[in-house]
């Protein structure tokens, strides 16, 4: 199940940020993850507006210098572990 | 210095129309007039926030039997908790839906007895079914995020695929297929929804049937029921390290059954802030850690892991609070446990059945004068 480039991720209904802006926390109804770095950095972008391609340009930017492919792979490995657990939505 | 505590259960009354046969409530509920006020809720809610809770389960009973429970929602959601709804959907009307969801309610988590009314209201005691599959209907409509619970024993495994399919009918975000676990009066119940080992086992294959059938679209959460699983459940993540349970007069519970062990001494959140319960109550730290712990659990590497497995079910079948929970297949007793599963008999029964074959859960008032008669 890849993930296409004009998918919009966002979060699944019933899962929305908590916590402090230091310290923000993901919420869903059995838990909550406390998202740190890349993984922040990803699911900051998770907005429903910006496509999986946007996404990508955007993590580019930030992680300068790092490979494309590689940054590719971690993404959506890292969204597609969140849509099976359904704290993301991606369509 | 313990963690600070992550989820509030509160038990905002023990009132409910339905009698479920497996329902781990207490067998002593708590009256209708020793519950908490408005205020007095309002006030653990933003306790709780200020001690870090990040999830308040609003249960009971029946939560909705309480008629202020837009007014907790909203106290709830200003508090920054996230608000979970457990409900078996009576008392939820299409507008009341819509004005909790208006008042900030994150998630509704309905209860399913079974995929046909009659079977279904046979479990229950009561005229439910029809509702709740309107109600699931609504929380769709609404875009509320929606689980549908399944509790599962003997006498509705027999036909879980097409429990199953029935409930991803109801397009659900999640799915809980929950074994029955046997307190209050699930274990008055108990010999007569002690599933088989061949049902255990056909329904791991079911669930990871429909799980796969799913992926990506409803997530299935099902866990192994004890009885019949090598090591305990980590019951409430560890006894007073991540949950605090308030029953609907405020006594401080570690956790849903805990009032069965004796000796324990409860406090009310109406004398004592949530803080200091946390910190201070003799019950909270009576099984927190390790120390009290014997053999083989005090040196086993599983631990930190499973803490030894319930104190209430290690009571209730052994005696001893201490001992290690016997469903454990290093617990010393395990034998108890093997030799009770060996005994569970295949027969299930048609709802036709002129005499019931249990005992239906009560409800508070009630229940008190049905007692003093028998006595």
């Amino acid at each position: 199940m890849a993930i296409a480039e004009n998918n919009k991720p966002t979060l699944a209904s019933g899962c929305r940020w908590g916590g402090t802006p230091e310290e923000p926390v993901l919420l869903f109804p059995e838990g909550a993850i406390r998202v740190k770095g890349t993984g922040l950095a990803i699911l900051g972008l998770c907005d429903g507006h910006r496509s999986f391609s946007e996404i990508l340009a955007e993590l580019q930017v930030q992680y300068f210098g790092a490979d494309a492919r590689r940054i590719r792979e971690d993404a959506e490995r890292f969204l597609e572990q969140l849509q099976e657990k359904r704290i993301l939505d991606i369509r | 210095m313990t963690a600070a505590p992550l989820a509030l259960i509160a038990e905002i009354t023990h009132r409910c129309p339905l009698h479920c046969v497996y329902c781990s409530n207490p067998l002593q509920l708590a009256a209708a007039k020793s519950e908490l006020q408005t205020d007095e809720w309002c006030r653990v809610f933003s306790e709780a926030a200020r001690l870090g809770m990040l999830h308040l389960h609003l249960t009971g009973g029946e939560p909705a039997a309480r008629a202020d429970l837009e007014e907790l929602v909203s106290a709830a959601r200003s508090e920054g908790l996230y608000t979970n709804l457990i409900t078996s959907g009576l008392g939820v009307s299409r507008e009341r839906l819509k004005r909790l969801v208006a008042a900030g309610l994150d998630h509704v988590q309905i209860s399913f007895q079974d995929s046909e009314a009659e079977r279904g209201e046979w479990i229950a005691g009561a005229k439910s079914h029809a509702h709740k599959v309107e109600l699931a209907s609504w929380v769709r409509e609404l875009r509320s995020a929606f689980t549908a619970n399944l509790v599962v024993h003997r006498q509705n495994l027999d036909h879980l695929e097409q429990m199953i399919r029935f409930l991803e009918g109801l397009q659900p975000d999640r799915i809980e297929i929950a074994h029955t676990q046997y307190y209050g009066w699930a274990l008055k119940n108990r010999e007569k929804l002690m599933p088989t080992a061949t049902q255990v086992e056909n329904a791991l294959r079911l669930v990871n049937e429909a799980q796969a059938r799913t992926k990506g679209r409803i997530r299935i959460d099902s866990v192994l029921p004890d009885h019949y699983a090598r090591f305990p459940k980590a019951c409430m993540g560890g006894w007073g390290q991540k949950m605090i349970l308030i029953n609907p007069s405020g006594k401080a519970l570690p956790c849903h059954a805990a009032e069965v062990i004796p000796g324990l001494v409860f406090d009310n959140v109406r004398e004592k802030s949530l803080s200091w319960i946390w910190s201070q109550s003799g019950a909270f730290q009576k099984f927190r850690g390790e120390k009290w712990m014997q053999t083989p659990c005090h040196s086993c590497e599983r631990r930190t892991e499973d803490f030894g497995g319930c104190r209430c079910q290690a009571f209730l079948l052994t005696g001893d609070p201490k001992a290690t929970d016997p469903v454990c297949t290093l617990s010393p007793k395990h034998e108890m446990v093997v030799k009770e599963i060996s005994r569970v008999p295949a027969e299930s029964f048609a709802p036709q059945t002129s005499e019931p074959i249990w005992v239906y859960r009560s409800n508070p008032d009630r229940f008190v004068s049905t007692l003093q008669i028998r006595r």
